[in-house]
């Protein structure tokens, strides 16, 4: 079962000229793939002259597999691809939910705006990766799923790149219990919980960068995940609520902490149409929330036209937790050996508060409640560490926290005086959430291509791309 | 490290029809009769903490309706049971088979489970407190090598917890807790405001190999201890961890089911499952030992 390509299918995809053609190809999941069942022969790809006509879009070469040449079906050509190899699909809409259990492929559409996973309403994933290491998927839209659209799950490397999600029942692009990778040029829309979303790593070494997530539930979420975490680049608006990283011990690997803001617009997230979680109810008509998370950065930020607040540094309440909220002496704890210790029944509701954030450099405008806001519900605010220094603003609450909590300095004043009261949230009445399948949501339009996605090279899925975060300035505010 | 003395099939059916658990087993209730029979075993502990360290797949499958029916314990005997609240399959009566389930509905989240999963109606002073929904948690039993875990028979029916308990049932098969929190309770415990109560029942993870049923609808399946399958029970089968979610917080005064005392806590489960899917989430997910969906006890409003 190594090999997969017979002299004959081989010869055939050497002819391919038409590689973006506008066919569109209706792949039914279950149908057994008759490439797959006559390509056992064994052809060694070794031997094979990979010279092409200068027009050819496809380069036959050795470890390249087209859909629908080789394989009628995306899953059909994963099935039989090995480590390294590329599997290059041509425009059409594919109704299959594909999953993927081999270390080190890459998935690439030959047009992100013509090469549709449809999955109807009923199929789970677009593209699942389950424990296989290095898998990159780019290029491509994955649409109308009971679940995510693109869900990477217990692997050691990942990349989603010029990747689609719309109208999807859970996340648009979710990353689960995962680390080392990169999420970048993503459009994600229409979904209940985050467009995008890492959680449940630590230190999770991997990168947001050039993200649009809107009319989701929330923009991005990121559950007890952290450490080497950037997102930067990327604007997050229409949602109901913006960025939101949380802590949790519904899952491991708690807290939320270390995940570096940079450099994103992040704006009018009120959006009270979306489908939506309880969190995204609760946490409406905020920009960047951090929701109980500790030691993050976030600087840079273009920030404005939020009902409440622009950046708020709020606790999360959990009612009915799983374990009693770690002490700070095991905020550096690996993901993995945190896994091992024994949670243990803390009697009633935890309460986890945001500390030690810093907020610096962010450009704030028109967040209706506060352009800042840090609050507890019933810890003293003045202990929990954040601060901020540079940013450009009109309210905070409580009032004057660049005084009261400046960086590296030594702060003063009254932390009554404005204080917040967030605890408010709770007896709100929050617009209902709407079904993600009918969900009113902006048509999709075109996005931008990966560039000569035909002919580039493997790129691999190896780790989080260089980010220089010095660089990055605060983003001027769209026209 | 299990407690059963080697015995043979035949007596080991002969023992589980009479008394429902065999000597030695770790139970920690008294026997039964055939009628309120329980399955051998039960697991090492209750099944509770943060998700996301244990290979699952999840369910999640909001209430479908409610009927004194039970294909399992009265097939073809409507109106005969106590009062059931189904997930799942939409179509479930007491003339319903595992066929009939193929080529019906379901509430699930994931379409392809087309299973039905039932518990108990419960009620407070007669007022019925129909469910929200439910939540299947399927996951290699504790310690049972992942990969050995086969996917349900074409077939199968199981009940967990004993309907006819007379007193309480062990907490790692029946209990109480609220929302998604690690609270294991023999009763239901005051929830806090929007955070429903919840029953968890577990299911055996052992099969015998070779039968669907059984005459108490127990004597096929088991539980593992110590990660092994006892003996008679060759194959690990997932542990369906089933959690349905009623509409009650605060207090809990006059609450009983209807199967009888907030002791008689029970589900019960029919493969009708599209067979494939169960398959490939048994082989991607827990045989590849990962994740591949949580519930949070987070709700869409």
């Amino acid at each position: 079962m190594q090999r997969r390509i017979s002299g004959a299918l081989l010869a055939a995809s050497l002819l391919i000229v038409a590689a973006c053609g506008s066919e569109r190809v209706a792949n039914d999941t279950t149908a057994t793939s008759a490439a797959a069942q006559t390509t056992a022969s064994g052809a060694t790809m070794a031997a094979i002259d990979t010279t092409v006509a200068a027009d050819t879009t496809v380069a036959a070469v050795e470890g390249t597999i087209t859909v629908p040449d080789d394989y009628p079906t995306i899953q059909g050509a994963v099935d039989a691809a090995v480590p390294g190899d590329l599997i290059l699909v041509k425009p059409g809409t594919y109704n299959e939910a594909v999953n993927v259990t081999t270390d080190d492929i890459t998935i690439r559409g030959l047009d992100r705006n013509a090469v549709i996973l449809d999955g109807e309403l009923a199929l789970d994933h677009g593209i699942r990766i389950l424990g296989a290491k290095g898998v990159a998927v780019e290029n491509m839209t994955a649409m109308n799923y009971t679940r995510n659209g693109f869900f990477w799950t217990g692997v050691d490397g990942f990349r989603g790149s010029y990747l689609t999600a719309y109208r999807t029942g859970d996340y648009g692009v979710y990353v689960f219990d995962s680390m080392n990778g990169d999420l970048e040029h993503i459009y994600a829309a229409g979904s209940p919980d985050a467009g995008v979303y890492i959680g449940e790593c630590f230190p999770c070494n991997s990168v947001i960068d050039d993200v649009v997530s809107e009319h989701n539930g929330l923009g991005y979420s990121g559950t007890n995940s952290g450490g080497n975490l950037l997102i930067v680049n990327s604007t997050f608006r229409f949602n109901r609520a913006g960025v939101v990283p949380n802590s949790g011990s519904y899952e491991l690997c708690y807290p939320e902490r270390q995940t570096t803001i940079v450099g994103n617009t992040v704006h009018s997230n009120n959006q009270a149409d979306t489908p939506a979680i309880d969190v995204a109810l609760l946490a409406m008509g905020n920009g960047i929330l951090i929701a109980g998370g500790v030691l993050n950065d976030i600087e840079r930020n273009l920030v404005y036209d939020h009902d409440k607040s622009g950046i708020g540094l709020v606790p999360f309440l959990e009612d009915d937790p799983n374990d009693a909220v770690p002490s700070p002496d095991t905020w550096e704890t690996t993901c993995e050996d945190s896994k091992a210790t024994t949670p243990v029944d803390p009697g009633g509701a935890i309460l986890w508060d945001s500390m030690q954030n810093r907020v610096i450099g962010n450009v704030l405008s028109d967040n209706r409640e506060a352009d800042l806001i840090v609050a507890s519900a019933g810890t003293d605010v003045s202990t929990l560490g954040h601060c901020f220094a540079g940013n450009t603003f009109t309210t905070t609450a409580p009032n004057n926290l660049e005084t009261l909590a400046p960086c590296d300095a030594t702060g003063s004043g009254d932390w009554k005086d404005g204080e917040y009261n967030v605890a408010a949230w709770l007896g709100e009445t929050h617009p209902p959430s709407v079904e993600w399948q009918t969900a009113d949501l902006p048509t999709l339009g075109p996005q931008a291509d990966m560039p000569d996605a035909a002919t580039a090279p493997v790129r691999g899925a190896t780790g989080p791309k260089a980010i220089d975060l010095d660089a990055i300035v605060v983003p001027s505010k769209p026209a | 490290m299990l407690g059963y003395r080697t015995v043979t099939l035949a007596a080991m059916a002969t023992v589980l029809a009479i008394a429902g658990c065999s000597d030695g087993a770790p139970v920690g209730h008294e026997m039964h009769v055939h009628t309120n029979a329980t399955s051998l075993g039960q697991p090492d502990r209750p099944i509770a903490g943060p998700q996301g360290g244990t290979p699952q797949f999840i369910v999640e499958c909001p209430h479908s309706h409610s009927a004194s029916d039970d294909p399992i314990v009265y097939p073809g005997q409507p109106g005969k049971s106590h009062l059931h609240e189904f997930f799942g399959n939409t179509d479930v009566d007491a003339f319903s088979t595992v066929e009939s389930l193929l080529s019906s509905g379901t509430t699930c989240d994931q379409p392809l489970d087309t299973a039905a999963y039932w518990a108990p109606a419960l009620m407070r002073s007669g007022e019925v407190l129909t469910p929200v929904k439910s939540t299947a948690y399927y996951r290699p039993g504790e310690g049972v090598p992942a990969a050995s875990v086969q996917p349900f028979p074409v077939g199968l029916v199981m009940i967990a917890g004993n309907s006819g308990a007379t007193g309480e049932q062990p907490l790692s098969i029946v209990a109480w807790g609220c929302g998604a929190g690690i609270e294991r309770a023999v009763l239901p415990p005051e929830c806090a405001d929007g955070r429903d109560l919840r029953l968890m029942v577990t299911f055996p993870d052992c099969w015998d190999g070779t039968n669907v049923d059984s005459n108490d609808h127990h004597a096929h399946v088991a539980y593992s201890s110590g990660g092994a399958c006892p003996t008679g029970f060759p194959v690990p089968i997932p542990q369906l961890q089933f959690s349905v979610e009623y509409p009650v917080s605060g207090s809990t005064a006059g609450l009983v089911l209807a199967s009888g005392g907030l002791t008689t806590g029970h589900a019960d489960f029919m493969n009708g499952w599209d067979q494939a899917k169960l398959t490939s989430e048994v082989e991607l997910c827990l045989h590849r030992e990962v994740v591949c969906g949580v519930a949070s006890g987070r709700a869409t409003g």
